[in-house]
């Protein structure tokens, strides 16, 4: 197959576009998944606490 | 509405438990983090980038078009280093009020061999697309001078300076090779007689200048740019490279496009 | 603050110095004549500085101390003096030069102060000296407190942030010099280029060394803003900076991209500067700061996540929306300008987040100037970010582009986002980080928020209003068909704006210097305040960082 411009334009129209789809959905779903709930939770409210070493 | 999605859901509880905890592990190592904003972000951008790789064969062919000089590269790079660009686009857009004031909309064949473009992104000043002839060589150097006595309304800063800085034409074999090793067509013959062919450019019926002919073509404008014969002068390349601006091709003109909005 | 070196490091810092002064030396030499050798004497006097205060505390006492106990602040401090010091030249020369286009005799006769050699000084300067500082020394601190880990050394934090000095110095100086690229916000020559390479791979392995010591089992979301911006500046650096030099003697190089390729790879560079130089760091300082001084976690922790992802992914597309009407493929320009709108969703969100953060400490927001620095961030944050959005809409970029309300959007982002974020953090950082008990002054606080809130409005306003009239005087036509207005009628129509510009910035200067003033007396006069603690406290998970089972 030859390498043309408009190889490279349809691939990037076409699987562009089911890259963005799949990755949407997997962030997503990543990002709402119940059981990681806690851990975000935790992760959230951990820099709240993190002082302090002293300076020198 | 819970309680409605999770019998739904159960039989691919299994696949997206395991799809959530294989995140879970990747942004818990750093490194994985590392590799996962590089696929979001580098396939992305490899994706939109790579047909640019190819992009000139979308390029219209423009036969007929010239290289810049050895003086008026020697004046793209003074203009480059004084940072006309950031006041000056070289751009006109396919809209019809851009095309009424400065002329036919610039193609991608007219910056083919500029390294880099120079398109702007902001007009302080008027674009400078189509800028070449437009004036006289005196215009420009008196304007360059004292851009306040010929436009009173002006804010450009003036270069006088230019006209007592004598050019330095030992470095433009280096520059010339340099642009061949990009992609400019640069022939050795051309590379060779740089510094030459920049002297007698500004030197018009010297023998030099014949050589300017030779390698660039009759309409090559030769000409005492900056009004002295005296040395090249900084002003002789800037002018040379003012003027020569849109002239390498004719093409936009023979295409005449139909603008749109 | 060699004192705390180990021998062992000062040893290494020293081969590092003096191997920065032969190759000072070396480009001196090869580069007589031309700016190159200018800058390589530039190169040589600063690291025979560090050279010559580390021979002087060579056999110092090798302090013992246990090093686990303690975070490593003293680059941060540094970072954040030199970021304040970088913010007032950087500022004061966009005033310089704003007023230039006001009082064009200004510029006076030398050949350095013109328009275009000054202006890439003061972008680089905002971007690279204030930005780039700020950004380097808050990551130095979040990403060790969210790690609750030191810096695994102590030479390569110095080395990241010197180093990145040394190219900023070397950027400026080079503008005056007349030594660019012309690639906007990419200007710096090949030599300078290489080395911030160097500092660059030498900032991700600390970084990446730093969360690997980790006692917290989750990476907080900040630390992944700001390793997004550093991997991709570096990708984005090296693309857009492939050159060929004219000679190795010399400073001028030729891009490797030329026309239509060089314009497309410039914008996708200069877009996604903006994306991960100015937005993915600084969110970065947003989700750390604004939580902590708000005493509340983040409002969603999930929506940050999101977030994160839509703006990695979409922003890399968005670049070519510079490019629309011109030479550039049509599809290429619908793509930039599909995903510029698209960016929307995950901007608000992240905005959206930071006030709703707020929501029930409003209360604090009015009594405290330090986080209405943040509040006021965030909010221009969504401005800006809309703005955005609907100017890579191809018929409004048709009006807006080339125009001075690019500049005006620019600056809502800069002034209003960028700036007031890095400040609220300084603000937030500095007492606790040199042990004080508070700033100097709050009344300059909150001098310095109302000036600079002013500053940005005025001067957004004006080139608001200024270019959109620009744009519309360039395209309206009169009863005979032709065009109405000559570009000078234009550019007198500007000129009440551009006064106002000026003084917009000049307020926003003022605003700066109060901070810097403030931070500097905080550290000389404020008393000093035994810390409650003095150790990192550990992770309230329990966890350990890897699960056994791994």
């Amino acid at each position: 197959m030859e390498i043309s411009h408009e190889l490279f334009v349809g691939f990037s129209k076409s699987f562009g576009l089911f890259y963005l789809i799949a990755l949407s959905v997997g962030i997503t779903l990543y990002a709402f998944w119940p059981s990681l709930g806690g851990r975000f939770d935790k992760a959230a409210k951990s820099i709240l606490d993190d002082e302090d070493g002293p300076c020198r | 509405m819970k309680t409605f999605l999770k019998p739904l859901l159960k039989p691919f509880a299994a696949f997206f438990e395991g799809h959530a905890k294989a995140h879970y592990r990747l942004e818990r190592h750093s490194l994985g983090l590392t590799a996962a904003i590089i696929v979001a972000a580098g396939i992305g951008g490899f994706i939109e980038i790579a047909p640019l790789f190819t992009i000139d064969e979308t390029v219209e062919a423009a036969p007929d078009m010239r290289l810049y000089t050895p003086l008026e590269q020697a004046g793209r790079d003074i203009y480059i280093r004084e940072g006309c660009y950031a006041c000056h686009s070289q751009m006109i857009r396919a809209l019809r009020d851009e095309v009424e004031r400065y002329g036919p909309y610039s193609l991608a064949a007219e910056s083919q061999y500029d390294h880099p473009m120079l398109w702007g992104s902001k007009r302080t000043g008027p674009d400078l697309a189509r800028l070449g002839e437009k004036y006289s060589d005196d215009w420009h150097v008196r304007h360059l001078v004292d851009p306040r006595a010929l436009v009173p309304e002006s804010v450009m800063p003036h270069y006088a300076f230019l006209l007592d800085a004598g050019l330095d034409v030992e470095s433009l074999p280096d520059r010339l090779a340099a642009l061949r090793a990009v992609g400019v067509p640069y022939s050795d013959e051309m590379i060779a007689s740089a510094s030459a062919d920049a002297i007698g450019q500004a030197l018009p019926d010297t023998d030099r200048a014949d050589g300017v002919f030779d390698r660039y073509g009759e309409e090559t404008a030769v000409r005492l740019f900056d009004g002295s014969a005296d040395r090249v002068s900084e002003m002789d390349a800037l002018v040379a490279y003012l003027q020569v601006l849109g002239r390498l091709t004719d093409l936009p003109a023979q295409i005449q496009p139909v603008p749109e909005g | 603050m060699i004192s705390s070196l180990t021998q062992a490091e000062r040893g290494a810092a020293m081969l590092i110095t003096l191997a920065g002064m032969v190759a000072g030396l070396a480009m001196a030499a090869a580069g007589q004549g031309d700016p190159m050798g200018a800058h390589g004497w530039i190169v040589l006097l600063f690291f025979a500085l560090f050279f010559g205060l580390l021979a002087r505390a060579a056999y110092g006492s090798d302090e013992l101390e246990d090093r686990s106990l303690a975070y490593y602040d003293d680059p941060t401090k540094v970072g954040i003096l030199l970021s304040l010091a970088w913010a007032v030249i950087a500022m004061g020369m966009g005033v310089w030069v704003a007023a230039q286009l006001a009082w064009p005799d200004l510029r006076f006769d030398a050949a350095w102060s013109g328009f275009g050699r000054l202006r890439p000084v003061h972008t680089s300067g905002v971007i690279f000296g204030f930005g780039g500082n700020a950004l380097i020394a808050t990551s130095f601190h979040i990403m060790q407190r969210t790690s609750r880990a030191r810096m695994p050394g102590q030479v390569a934090p110095w080395f990241v942030l010197f180093g990145f000095n040394l190219f900023c110095l070397i950027a400026a100086s080079g503008y005056l010099m007349g030594v660019t690229q012309s690639k906007e916000y990419a200007e710096p020559e090949w030599y300078a280029d290489i080395w911030l390479v160097v500092v660059w791979v030498v900032y991700f392995t600390l970084y990446i060394r730093t969360l690997a010591r980790r006692r917290e089992p989750h990476i907080y979301v900040a630390n992944w803003y700001y390793l997004a911006f550093i991997l991709v500046v570096a990708v984005l650096h090296i693309v857009n900076n492939l050159a060929v030099p004219a000679s190795w003697t010399g400073a001028k190089s030729y891009s490797a991209f030329s026309g239509v390729q060089d314009a497309m790879t410039q914008w996708w560079y200069g877009h996604n500067a903006v994306a991960f130089f100015l937005t993915s760091g600084f969110l970065g300082m947003l989700y750390y700061f604004l939580p902590k001084r708000a005493e509340r976690p983040i409002y969603s922790y999930r929506l940050s996540i999101l977030s994160f992802w839509g703006i990695t992914f979409f922003y890399i597309w968005a670049g070519s929306h510079h490019l629309h009407y011109t030479a550039l493929p049509h599809w290429v320009q619908t793509l930039g300008m599909t995903f510029s709108v698209m960016l929307l969703v995950p901007s608000w969100a992240s905005a959206g987040n930071a006030l709703m953060t707020l929501n029930g400490a409003w209360h604090k927001v009015r009594d405290d100037a330090t986080l209405r620095f943040m509040m006021v961030a965030a909010v221009f944050y969504g401005l800006s970010t809309f703005e955005g959005s609907f100017m890579a809409i191809r018929p409004v970029n048709g009006l807006s582009h080339y125009t001075e309300w690019t500049i005006g959007h620019v600056h809502a982002g800069a002034m209003g986002w960028v700036a007031l974020i890095t400040f609220g953090s300084i603000y937030a950082l500095v007492p606790g980080l040199w042990r004080r008990e508070t700033m100097y002054s709050w009344k300059a606080v909150e001098w310095h928020f109302w000036i600079a809130l002013a500053g940005t409005v005025i001067y957004v306003f004006a080139m608001w209003n200024s270019g959109i009239i620009q744009g519309l005087m360039w395209r309206t036509y009169g009863e005979s068909g032709t065009l109405r207005y000559s570009f000078t009628d234009s550019l007198v129509a500007m000129h009440p704006y551009y006064v106002a510009r000026a003084f917009g910035g000049l307020l926003f200067v003022t605003g700066a210097i109060i901070g810097a003033w403030n931070v500097v007396m905080t550290i000389r006069h404020v008393p000093r305040q035994v810390p409650e603690r003095d150790h990192p406290t550990t992770s309230e998970t329990m966890e350990p960082a890897l699960p056994a089972a791994e």
